[in-house]
């Protein structure tokens, strides 16, 4: 059958599965770094402040498959809320990231969850990132407390440093394969169902359940 | 190799003598700067030469400290607006700046304010401008120190508009404003020049930009998307199909006015015109970089459309070509008209009103803003 690519099919690059991912958690936490480990394996210490979004994007394999994640990396501060928020809409996972140096950067998570549960999909995944590791001396945010809340609030969880790159494709990598079992047990139940429309092709858009049209961001999978 | 190098680069106490341009950022070892500072050097001596055949004429215009220069705008303001959008020459733009914000009137009616809010005054956000102090102009030497001059002054700058306005407080991207500002001029008088374009002393007040909800970042996305599609048709109705919104790519350029990621000799002419001829200029200049790269781009799918939104051309960025491109845009009553419908549409919506007083201040009200700044000052003992 032949039909027009769709915008994200173009540019040569091939995949079975597209995932929509932000990065979000107050600022200075790290997130523009913990993207460009995972997309370019750099790292800046004197980097700018994120001012709005920019985008990136790495493809990997998630159990045989290609899974290519389009990174929004969100400015932490609340004011930007106003713009980034738009962002949360149509993504299938999120990363919460917070400073192991600061203590407030790890109460304000719960922020960020009530952030989330307000303008994202109810069924997005997320994950708690404890970013900055590599400060062994001025770590105030322990390992068992950030663990115990992560179990508590059912998110996975994960100690990362953006600068010595510790952790950060695990993070990656496992909140993709958390999305992709999901998307594909999905499928899988939608086949069995027989339902025709609600199969779910490889390398075609997934659309699991309805989502807010006026999103500008349903490009990729959503739930 | 990229941590190792980045480690030797915070290596705190005074920057050793390494190589800088013209306007003070570390040249990069190789290659282009993050920054795009290290250009060509036909642009730098071109200016340079220019520059010099401008000076006396400005010198002439401008008069011993400013004193000749309102005189000279009232009787030729088209000469003035002719020569701004060619450039002020580097070595009287921190003056030229200041007269044409209105800023030095801001200073000279509030001797001692700026003072007061540095010293005496406390803020709910020093921490957050703290945070960001190393973060504002990485790469210029002046920024560089560790709690250097540099990095103090943007502090004083910032902490000082964040009690004078607590409603604005600080936002990420004032920082580069200020900055910016800092290198051309002192810290009272950037601070007196943010509080020019906050509160619009000259032209219409940008402290919707950074107020909650940025209702004016908002509104200017707004105007700049249906201008893309007015100006440039099938750009527009490509970034509508490839669901490109210019929040992704436009916001910083208004929140910092072109001083966030552009190369610095372009930031400095665009904010030449942006202090005499107002906000305008950033949609101008917006769309000439599209207009410049628009047979490219109308080619690219989402993702290298993101990726070229951050990666213009170098030549693109040559003000010489960009700027006069940006001329030919005749945005000035559109913007009005779009500024109506979007506000109309948020009435619509029910939504705030914060974006309502979008005219400027006459001078003769300036003298508030300083005695507001002093009743914010005593109102408040945190």
């Amino acid at each position: 059958m032949a039909r027009r690519p769709a915008p994200w099919e173009q540019g040569g690059d091939e995949y079975d599965y597209l995932f929509k991912i932000v990065l979000i958690g107050d600022s200075g936490v790290g997130k523009s770094n913990l993207l460009s480990r995972f997309t370019r394996n750099s790292f800046s210490l004197d980097s700018k402040s994120t001012i709005g979004v920019e985008f990136a994007t790495r493809t990997i394999q998630v159990e045989g498959k290609i899974v290519k994640a389009q990174i929004w990396d969100t400015a932490g501060q609340e004011r930007y809320r106003a713009i980034t928020s738009a962002y949360y809409r149509g993504a299938v996972g999120a990363l919460l990231v917070y400073d192991v140096t600061k203590a407030t950067t790890f109460e304000n998570v719960k922020r960020w969850l009530k952030e989330l549960r307000d303008h994202a999909d109810s069924n997005i995944v997320v994950m708690l990132i404890g970013n900055k590791i590599d400060l062994k001396h001025l770590r105030s945010v322990s390992l068992e407390d950030a663990t115990s809340f992560a179990e508590r609030e059912g998110l996975s969880f994960v100690e990362t440093s953006a600068l010595d790159a510790t952790n950060v494709d695990k993070a990656f990598q496992t909140v993709l394969t958390e999305i992709y079992r999901i998307i594909s047990k999905k499928a899988l139940a939608a086949d069995e169902a027989g339902a025709g429309a609600g199969a779910v092709r490889e390398g075609q858009s997934i659309q699991v359940s309805a989502t807010d049209s006026s999103s500008f961001t349903s490009r990729c999978c959503s739930f | 190799m990229d941590k190792k190098k980045a480690v030797d680069d915070t290596e705190p106490g005074p920057a050793p003598s390494r190589p800088v341009d013209r306007f003070g950022f570390i040249k990069p070892e190789q290659g282009t700067s993050p920054d795009g500072i290290s250009k060509s050097k036909s642009i730098h001596e071109r200016e340079r030469e220019r520059d010099g055949r401008r000076i006396k004429k400005w010198r002439k215009m401008i008069g011993v400290g400013g004193s000749d220069w309102k005189h000279y705008v009232r009787r030729n303001p088209h000469v003035v607006k002719r020569r701004i959008r060619k450039g002020i020459p580097d070595c009287l733009r921190g003056l030229v700046w200041q007269l044409i914000s209105g800023s030095r009137d801001l200073l000279l009616m509030n001797p001692g304010v700026y003072e007061t809010l540095v010293i005496y005054e406390t803020s709910a956000s020093e921490l957050e401008i703290i945070r960001d102090i190393s973060r504002t102009f990485p790469s210029h030497i002046f920024f560089q120190q560790r709690h250097g001059p540099g990095q103090r002054s943007l502090y004083n700058v910032l902490k000082a508009y964040s009690v004078y306005d607590r409603d604005v407080g600080y936002v990420q991207g004032m920082g580069f404003l200020a900055g910016l500002l800092l290198l051309y001029m002192s810290e009272e008088d950037a601070f007196w020049l943010l509080v020019a374009l906050l509160k619009g002393a000259v032209h219409a007040p940008m402290e919707g930009l950074y107020q909650a909800g940025l209702p004016l970042v908002q509104q200017y996305l707004y105007q700049f998307e249906k201008l893309v599609l007015e100006q440039m048709p099938q750009l527009g109705q490509h970034f509508i199909e490839e669901m490109i919104n210019p929040s992704m790519y436009a916001s910083q350029w208004f929140i910092t006015v072109f001083s966030y990621s552009f190369p610095f000799h372009l930031t400095v002419r665009v904010w030449d015109v942006f202090l005499y001829e107002g906000i305008k200029v950033v949609f101008q200049v917006g769309l000439a970089l599209l207009r410049f790269c628009h047979d490219e781009l109308v080619k690219l799918p989402f993702e290298k459309l993101l990726h070229a939104f951050r990666n213009f051309p170098e030549e693109a960025t040559d003000p010489d070509v960009l700027l006069p491109i940006a001329f030919t845009f005749k945005v000035s009553s559109r913007l009005e008209e779009l500024e109506k419908e979007y506000q109309k549409k948020l009435e619509g919506s029910n939504a705030s009103t914060s974006t309502k007083r979008s005219h400027p201040l006459k001078l003769k009200t300036m003298s508030r803003i300083g005695s507001r700044a002093l009743s914010n000052f005593t109102n408040s003992e945190k």
